[in-house]
């Protein structure tokens, strides 16, 4: 089964006569014109076709998409051949444009005849599945070698960890950053939380209570060890009740 | 177990004393349960040829954040992964693994993962399943530790009950019974004393006085390089860092008084640090002490060959009690552990005191005590005035307070540069607690804290050694990448190389700095930009380069990561001549962000896979090629 594609309104029948004499003896043939009205999809299976035949007036309708598509509706191996007139304003060669456009989507043994009035390309769709392609990146070199010193009477240590092992471990106690959980701040926390765990709910220290400390449950006095989580002297050095609280503080931090 | 020693043995690989900590109350508790014998071991004082011959040893290590064994494990690691071992090496060998490590590192406890593995590949048989202390649990390791622990003496009980024969004392301690101390004071009088300490009038003198304080204390065991290799005098003590965000980073200076200092590019300096006086005599008032009074320290009678290897004849040379405290004993600094609080409370004479002590030593306290102690960073010395009713006698001070400990500083400048001169570029450390007390790094600050122009008689007692940095030869390429502080040995590099560009022909060097802004912390800019400029060692013209990532200067992040990755092809370029990478600094995640970024380089300038680039990144570490250096 053929298809004949073109982008013009008719098709004489000559060319279909054509294409019997460049050798496509296919039994059957579909055609479609003013495919430009198509949006660039056909209405056929994949590797439906044994042959695809388009004319072109203008080479600009040939899109990437076209192309795409005829390569998806061809056979492994089958032929597409695509011909334009050459008209007086046509500057660049039109061949090596269409070349190009076929040698891009994958098409293999491509090759134009340039006649004084037309131009034909040929070009075969690739003969093996669909799926491989060419890698059009640089080939991987090798990378430089490295000289090692006798290392090769010790087994490699990284052998002795599992899959386990490798993986992120886990932190204890699940729990999310944010929700108030049992989790410390990282050593470098950039989330604010570790400032957020500096911040002691502390209620604040008056005046009164530093000159003349006093303590109903007789604890604050005492230091760290023994006061609540509420108290307001948390942080501060013992003392005695009714006595000017000091703040202790570093001798170190009077010589910086 | 024909052959085999019949004895406990637990051997220990610490790199801040945690694990060592941890290895003394593995020990501790096994003699309370009757154990008839314990024996309690650093890594790299036990011979690994020797391990087939133990039946039961119990291995507690640690990981640093990079993934790595402390530096006391890699001899006996190094032979552990030897091929020729055979799987039947350590057959008959019984044995437990307990970790400590940080669960928000990749490598989580790496050193103890691989241990365990390995020992079962050579033949010995687990008692128990591997313990994993994780620095992230709420009570910090021991919350691993205390359940392992006790399923250990449950199951070694169960398999031979000879072993522990008093193991109701674990199950339920009885908390009235303390051992006793591990040594003894000996107070000697004045007359005896060949050296006194109030006659030190030279330099070699007092090198000897430090070192004589120092190998009398058991806690110190031995691990201390005798007396120091110079006494040095800060002669520039300047502040790097501008600007008001609280970072204080310092350029000291430091030259010998009587010698010249010998050392090469990338070592480092130890140093042993100062106790600010008012504290020394807060803690000796406290203590109730004679400072005056001279004192040697011997074992307890009756302990065994332990302490053989670290108090040689110390009886000979009495050190002034003062002398001791201030140069052994940290009194202000390093927080004590539980064990100390569990002491104390045997010495309360208070009820609520005494109460508290108790809980906090117990496991339903541990959790308490952590916030107390560890987060709050509690002193020695905060801890006995919170205590007032506590009189610990001197022998439970020695062995309990933390051993004053020295510190190490990679050195930022090149002798070729600067003869007979030690440069370091220091951060002062300084931590909020979350009680909103302020904490200030020991060294660091008292480093800081000393003024050129008035201190004359402050020495610091120095020690030089090799860096883990090899120098690199002059027609090394280099790509050095060290944001912050870590610029600090690659300051010597390019000085040295500088000097060395003077006289003979050199390979260039690719230097990424990182910082926040240029206007806070750009330190050594000048530094960095003369050498890039006018056909220096780091100016284009010479194949070189300089590239820095200020942090906070636009909205998004940039770190050195993204410099190198800017700079991917003369990147690439240099590998593929040859170039060694060295990365330092101080982050806890920088070294993994940038050993990514160079992946993606080599996998994108060759055309491989990222895997394959990963790999041959390994490879060029194993070479010496990729050089990894950080501190916390």
């Amino acid at each position: 089964m053929a298809l004949v594609l073109t982008d013009e309104v008719s098709l004489p029948l000559r060319v279909i006569r054509d294409l019997k004499s460049e050798g496509l003896n296919e039994e059957e043939a579909v055609v479609i014109t003013q495919c430009g009205s198509l949006g660039g999809k056909l209405s056929f299976g994949d590797a439906f076709f044994g042959t695809v035949f388009v004319l072109l007036s203008k080479i600009d309708n040939l899109t990437d998409q076209w192309v795409s598509e005829i390569s998806r509706v061809l056979k492994p191996g089958a032929q597409v051949l695509l011909q334009t007139l050459l008209l007086p304003d046509n500057q660049a060669k039109p061949s090596s444009q269409i070349e190009r456009k076929l040698l891009i989507s994958g098409f293999v043994d491509v090759q134009s005849t340039d006649g004084s009035q037309s131009v034909l390309v040929k070009g075969k769709k690739a003969s093996w599945s669909t799926g491989s392609s060419f890698p059009l990146k640089k080939t991987a070199k090798v990378l430089p070698k490295i000289q090692l010193s006798d290392e090769s009477d010790l087994i490699d240590e990284d052998s002795l960890l599992s899959e386990e092992d490798l993986k992120k471990p886990e932190l204890p106690l699940v729990g999310d950053c944010e929700v108030g959980s049992t989790r410390k701040a990282c050593k470098n926390c950039t989330c604010g939380r570790a400032e957020a765990e500096q911040k002691v709910e502390k209620l604040q220290l008056t005046a009164e209570q530093i000159s003349n400390p006093q303590s109903a449950c007789g604890n604050c006095g005492l230091g760290d060890a023994f006061r609540c989580g509420g108290c307001p002297y948390k942080g501060l050095p013992p003392f005695k009740l009714g006595e000017k609280v000091s703040f202790g503080g570093d001798f170190l931090a009077a010589d910086i | 177990m024909e052959g085999k020693k019949k004895r406990l043995l637990v051997l220990y690989a610490s790199q801040t004393g945690n694990a060592m900590d941890v290895a003394e109350r593995v020990g501790r508790e096994a003699e309370r349960g009757g154990c008839p014998s314990v024996e309690v071991q650093s890594m790299d004082h036990f011979d690994p040829n020797t391990l087939p011959s133990e039946s039961t040893v119990i291995f507690v290590v640690s990981t640093t954040g990079q993934g790595d064994p402390p530096d006391t494990m890699k001899v006996f690691w190094r032979f552990l992964l030897k091929r020729n071992l055979g799987s039947s090496w350590l057959e008959g060998l019984h044995y437990a693994v307990f970790g400590l490590g940080d669960s928000g590192y990749q490598k989580y406890n790496f050193a103890a993962k691989k241990l365990d593995k390995r020992l079962q590949d050579l033949g010995a048989k687990p008692i128990i399943e591997k313990g994993l202390g994780d620095d992230q649990h709420p009570s910090g390791y021991e919350g691993a530790l205390d359940p392992w622990l006790m399923s250990l003496w449950k199951t070694l009980n169960h398999v031979n009950s000879t072993i522990l024969p008093e193991m109701s004392e674990i199950l339920h301690p009885s908390m009235n019974k303390l051992e006793h101390p591990k040594f003894k004071i000996m107070y000697h009088a004045s007359s005896e004393v060949v050296q006194h300490d109030s006659h030190i009038s030279d330099l070699k003198d007092m090198k000897n006085m430090i070192e004589r304080a120092r190998s009398m204390s058991p806690s110190l065991h031995g691990h201390d390089h005798g007396e120091p290799h110079y006494l040095l005098k800060m002669v520039t003590n300047k502040q790097l860092s501008k600007g008001d965000d609280g970072r204080d980073v310092r350029q000291f200076v430091l030259e010998p008084l009587a010698s010249v200092v010998e050392y090469q590019v990338g070592d480092v300096l130890e140093v042993l640090p100062g106790q600010n006086p008012a504290f020394v005599d807060a803690f000796i008032k406290r203590c109730k002490l004679d400072p005056d009074s001279y004192i040697t320290i011997e074992p307890w009678s009756g302990e065994r060959d332990a302490m053989d290897s670290y108090v040689n004849g110390s009886s000979d040379h009495p050190i002034q009690l003062r002398t001791f405290v201030s140069r052994a004993m940290d009194v202000a600094s390093a927080s004590p552990r539980r064990y100390f609080f569990e002491v104390m409370s045997y010495y309360a004479s208070a009820e609520h005191e005494k109460e508290k002590l108790q809980f906090f030593a117990s496991p339903e306290g541990r959790d308490d005590l952590y916030q107390y102690n560890q987060k709050e960073h509690r002193t020695v010395l905060e801890v006995l005035e919170d205590f007032p009713s506590v009189e610990l006698p001197f022998e439970w001070l020695v062995q309990l307070v933390p051993p004053l400990k020295k510190r190490l500083f990679s050195i930022s400048s090149s002798p070729l540069a600067h003869p007979n001169q030690v440069h370091l570029t220091v951060s002062v450390v300084s931590t909020m607690t979350p009680l909103k007390r302020r904490r200030y790094g020991l060294c660091s600050s008292w480093l800081a804290s000393l003024d050129p122009n008035k201190n004359e008689e402050v020495l610091v007692p120095s020690w030089i050694h090799r860096g883990t940095l090899p120098p690199p030869p002059p027609m090394l390429p280099l790509i050095l990448i060290g944001p912050g502080t870590g610029c600090a040995p690659f300051r010597a590099y390019i000085e040295e190389r500088a000097m060395q560009n003077l006289v003979e022909s050199t390979a260039p060097i690719l230097f990424f700095f990182g910082c926040r802004n240029r206007d806070s912390d750009f330190l050594y800019q000048d530094f960095w930009l003369a050498h890039s400029s006018d056909d220096g060692i780091l100016s284009e013209e010479k194949g070189g380069g300089f590239y820095v990532a200020f942090s906070r200067e636009q909205e998004r992040k940039v770190y050195v990561q993204h410099k190198i990755r800017e700079q991917s092809a003369r990147v690439w370029g240099l590998l593929n001549a040859g170039a060694a990478i060295y990365l330092a600094g101080s982050s806890t995640k920088m070294p993994a962000d940038v050993t990514e970024a160079l992946e993606e380089v080599v996998a994108k300038e060759s055309g491989v896979s990222r895997e394959a680039a990963a790999r041959w990144l390994k490879t060029l570490e194993k070479a010496g090629r990729f050089n990894i250096e950080t501190w916390s």
